[in-house]
């Protein structure tokens, strides 16, 4: 699902590669002539791998597309840039482009003009494309491409992605020289480190900046009439394009505020984990009465048969427990994605760069945790943004700490068990205090590490925080709804297909062998009677000899075998603890028509077998809930971990340390509340 | 000589030199700090730091340390 989108059927086509700055509008391009849906956001940094694709048939022109994450210089300052920087010089795949097209936002000439001379002197074929210049248009401004195609000697166009404007003329001319013969494919890197390049340089991009940059027309109407046409040579009318954003900086004044930043900050990030509950509430009661309706229209129809059980049990139960769930989790991408696309982010990261600098993370780990809460592959990647390696390695290890979205269901699940679901606003508040014991945790851990480790890491890199703060917008809300909506469709596809086999080996595991046990049927109405046999059933069961094994590590931290297979079988998705425990506590029994409070009430209904006492109570559910804060049930997580620190020495850590850490948090959380008196 | 570390807000001022000592100093003049161009503090974060400047029609986001490196007049 994370994986990025690399059509691998024709590597003998031509290459065309997207390189420019970070947020000059280079994904947007790329979506358009590719068809894909790649994600966009407002936050420089969020393309950290590249990505490929074939143009799409109507433009006729067979060529592969490339998009890279963004780059101020050939030389790269962070992984992220080094992906980009490779993919135009030795691609492993894909090799030297063939064409290199080249954005810049029209409204940052000057800075984005560096990278296109440095590609221009490297002797790669360049087209360029001026995005935004919508933007620029609102200063009264606008880049005459003519002029500056004259002084780059590089075609130029005018590109909006959004829209297509500007796009059949940039593929006439990108057909056209695919046509041509490349002169020679020798690439030197023009990379300039000298402050007497940079002023050479910058100089001669202020001189080109100084004759493209032409009034807009529409302005130019109103302007006398002797203005028309002039060049702005004088550094006035040139500052008209050096003006930021007046109500960025407003808006800045408040959310950057010395005393009042940290405060804002802290409201609308509880306001983001909090209102996931919240809003999803209304959804949600829909798909659970759905799923309730299913399991009674289910088993009244086929009686009590195995195929009824399998089907009402395995199928219905199983899954729909977790499906119950996806509301929440659509939300949580919705909320996220808004922020992301708000301009916010950089914002954040600034405002706890010095905090997170204290511990051996940085201001640029703030945008991977965050997106750590969706999931942690992608977070994982996103570190990539990271300059220093030691901040970039201590990020990647506390991430898992980030509840991720498989963990909503699970506390969904537990949060309804101790509050009742008319009251979502303390749920509300419960969840968003689980996220920041997440998130207290995770700063602990750094801490700790970070005073370990300098023990053990002597090399000193360059810590360093610079960020480029984008202009704040209202986020498109149709964007933001079909990223959710794409997201959830994807979390749905990997996960769907787990919860519904791993539901059906816990139903063979519970079923099976299947015997009927002899009871003594004399003083028992026919109810109590089932229930007797199901009981009786489900201890001999496979499961229950699975069981046995765990039963003295679950012992301790107050719960039986029964979560402990629950427990055991959310390594394969923790999602699957929730359809376990619907499995295993035969949720059916009851003729609710929400499935979720069927669950609760049989999970009400449970007792220790051994002792007679609630299985779960106030302290064993804030015990699992504990339990899952910190326990590092995801394989996938462990790979990708292995893939981007280069080695096994940290995921292996992170599972030994993390799991065992979830033991034992669990099993303080337990005895103490008990010992305090909370059952 | 002042650095951009010292500047108060709303003063517009013209860097003069970028010392080339700090090992940030590269990725500063890439990103459009450079001598000559105009900057101007625009908000310094809890904590006094980082410090965030508007240069070349945009806003950057810096550490008080990196900022020190930028000289002006
Ligand atoms: N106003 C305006 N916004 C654009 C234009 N092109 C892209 N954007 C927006 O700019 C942001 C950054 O674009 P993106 O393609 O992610 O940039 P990348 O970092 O270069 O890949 C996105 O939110 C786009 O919607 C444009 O021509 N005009
Ligand atoms: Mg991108």
């Amino acid at each position: 699902m994370y994986k990025n989108y690399v059509d691998t059927s024709a590597d003998t086509f031509p290459l065309i590669t997207l390189v420019g700055p970070p947020n000059s509008g280079k994904t947007t391009l790329f979506n358009y002539l590719s068809g894909k849906k790649l994600k966009t956001v407002n936050y420089p940094g969020s393309t950290v791998d590249y990505s490929v694709c074939r143009i799409q048939e109507k433009y006729n022109i067979n060529a592969n597309l490339l998009d890279s994450p963004g780059i101020i210089s050939l030389i790269p300052g962070s992984p992220d840039e080094q992906v980009a920087v490779s993919s135009l010089y030795a691609h492993p795949k894909f090799g030297v482009p063939d064409i290199v097209i080249t954005t810049i936002d029209a409204s940052q000439l000057s800075r984005h003009l560096l990278l296109t001379k440095q590609l221009l002197e490297s002797g790669f074929r360049v087209v360029v494309v001026l995005t935004m210049t919508d933007i620029l248009k609102k200063k009264g401004l606008q880049v005459s491409a003519s002029r500056l195609k004259a002084e780059l000697n590089a075609p130029v166009f005018v590109v909006d992605g959004r829209t297509g404007e500007g796009i059949p003329q940039l593929m006439n001319k990108i057909g056209k020289l695919l046509k041509k013969d490349q002169l020679n494919t020798d690439r030197k890197i023009s990379a300039i480190t000298e402050k007497k390049d940079f002023l050479k340089f910058y100089g001669e991009i202020e001189k080109i900046e100084n004759k493209v940059l032409v009034p807009d027309p529409d302005k130019k109407k109103i302007a006398k009439a002797n203005r028309k046409l002039r060049i702005l040579t004088d550094p006035s009318a040139k500052k008209d394009c050096y003006k930021i954003d007046s109500t960025t900086v407003k808006i800045d004044k408040y959310l950057l505020n010395k005393n009042w930043g940290l405060f804002f900050f802290f409201i609308i990030m509880s306001l983001t984990f909090s209102s996931i509950f919240w809003l999803a509430q209304p959804l949600m009661n829909l798909v659970d009465s759905f799923f309730g309706m299913m399991n009674v229209m289910f088993s009244g129809l086929l009686g009590t048969t195995w195929y009824s059980d399998l089907i009402s049990n395995g199928l219905i139960s199983g899954t729909g427990a977790v499906l119950v769930f996806v509301p929440q989790i659509a939300m949580l991408f919705l909320i996220l994605g808004l922020l992301e696309d708000s301009g916010y982010l950089a914002r954040g990261a600034m405002l706890v760069d010095k905090p997170l600098s204290r511990i051996g993370l940085n201001g640029k780990s703030f945008v991977p945790m965050l997106s750590g809460f969706a999931c942690a592959i992608p977070a994982m990647m996103a570190a990539r943004t990271i300059p220093n390696r030691k901040e970039r390695l201590l990020t990647i290890f506390i991430l898992p700490l980030m509840s991720c979205s498989a963990r909503l269901p699970v506390y969904a699940l537990l949060i309804a068990f101790i509050i009742p679901p008319e009251n979502s606003f303390a749920g509300g508040v419960v969840l968003a205090s689980i996220y920041l014991f997440g998130i207290i945790s995770s700063i602990l851990i750094a801490g700790l590490i970070n005073k370990f480790r300098d023990k053990i890491i002597k090399a000193e890199d360059n810590s360093s925080f610079i960020l480029e703060l984008p202009a704040y917008r209202l986020p498109k809300m149709k964007v933001v709804v079909h990223n959710a909506f794409i997201s959830t469709k994807l979390y749905l596809r990997k996960a769907g297909p787990i919860i519904l086999a791993f539901s059906l080996i816990i139903w063979l595991l519970t079923y099976f062998p299947n015997y009927n046990p002899e009871i003594d049927a004399k003083d028992l109405s026919k109810v109590e009677y089932v229930k007797l046999q199901e009981t009786e059933r489900l201890s001999g069961s496979y499961a229950a000899m699975l069981g046995k094994f765990i039963q003295p590590v679950m012992e301790p931290i107050g719960m039986d075998w029964r979560v402990g297979v629950s427990l055991i079988s959310a390594f394969a998705a923790r999602e699957v603890f929730v359809s376990s425990l619907a499995l295993i506590f035969k949720v059916t029994d009851d003729d609710d028509t929400h499935l979720q409070n069927s669950i609760i009430s049989a999970m009400r209904n449970a007792r220790v077998e051994s002792s007679g006492e609630k299985l779960f109570t106030t302290a064993t559910i804030a015990g699992l809930i504990v339990f899952f804060i910190f326990a590092l049930q995801c394989i996938s997580t462990i790979a990708v971990s292995r893939k981007e620190t280069g080695g096994w020495r940290i995921p292996v850590l992170q599972v030994v340390i993390f799991t065992s850490l979830a033991f034992c948090m669990t099993f303080i959380t337990v005895n103490g509340l008990r010992f305090i008196g909370i059952q | 000589m002042r650095t951009a570390a010292e500047l108060k807000f709303g003063e517009k001022v013209i860097i003069n030199d970028v010392d080339t000592e700090h090992p940030s100093s590269r990725r500063i003049m890439e990103i459009g700090f450079t001598p000559g161009q105009e900057i101007e503090l625009i908000n310094i974060s809890a904590f006094n730091d980082p410090m965030a400047f508007s240069v070349r029609g945009t806003i950057i986001a810096l550490r008080r340390n990196e900022a020190h490196c930028i000289k002006i007049m």
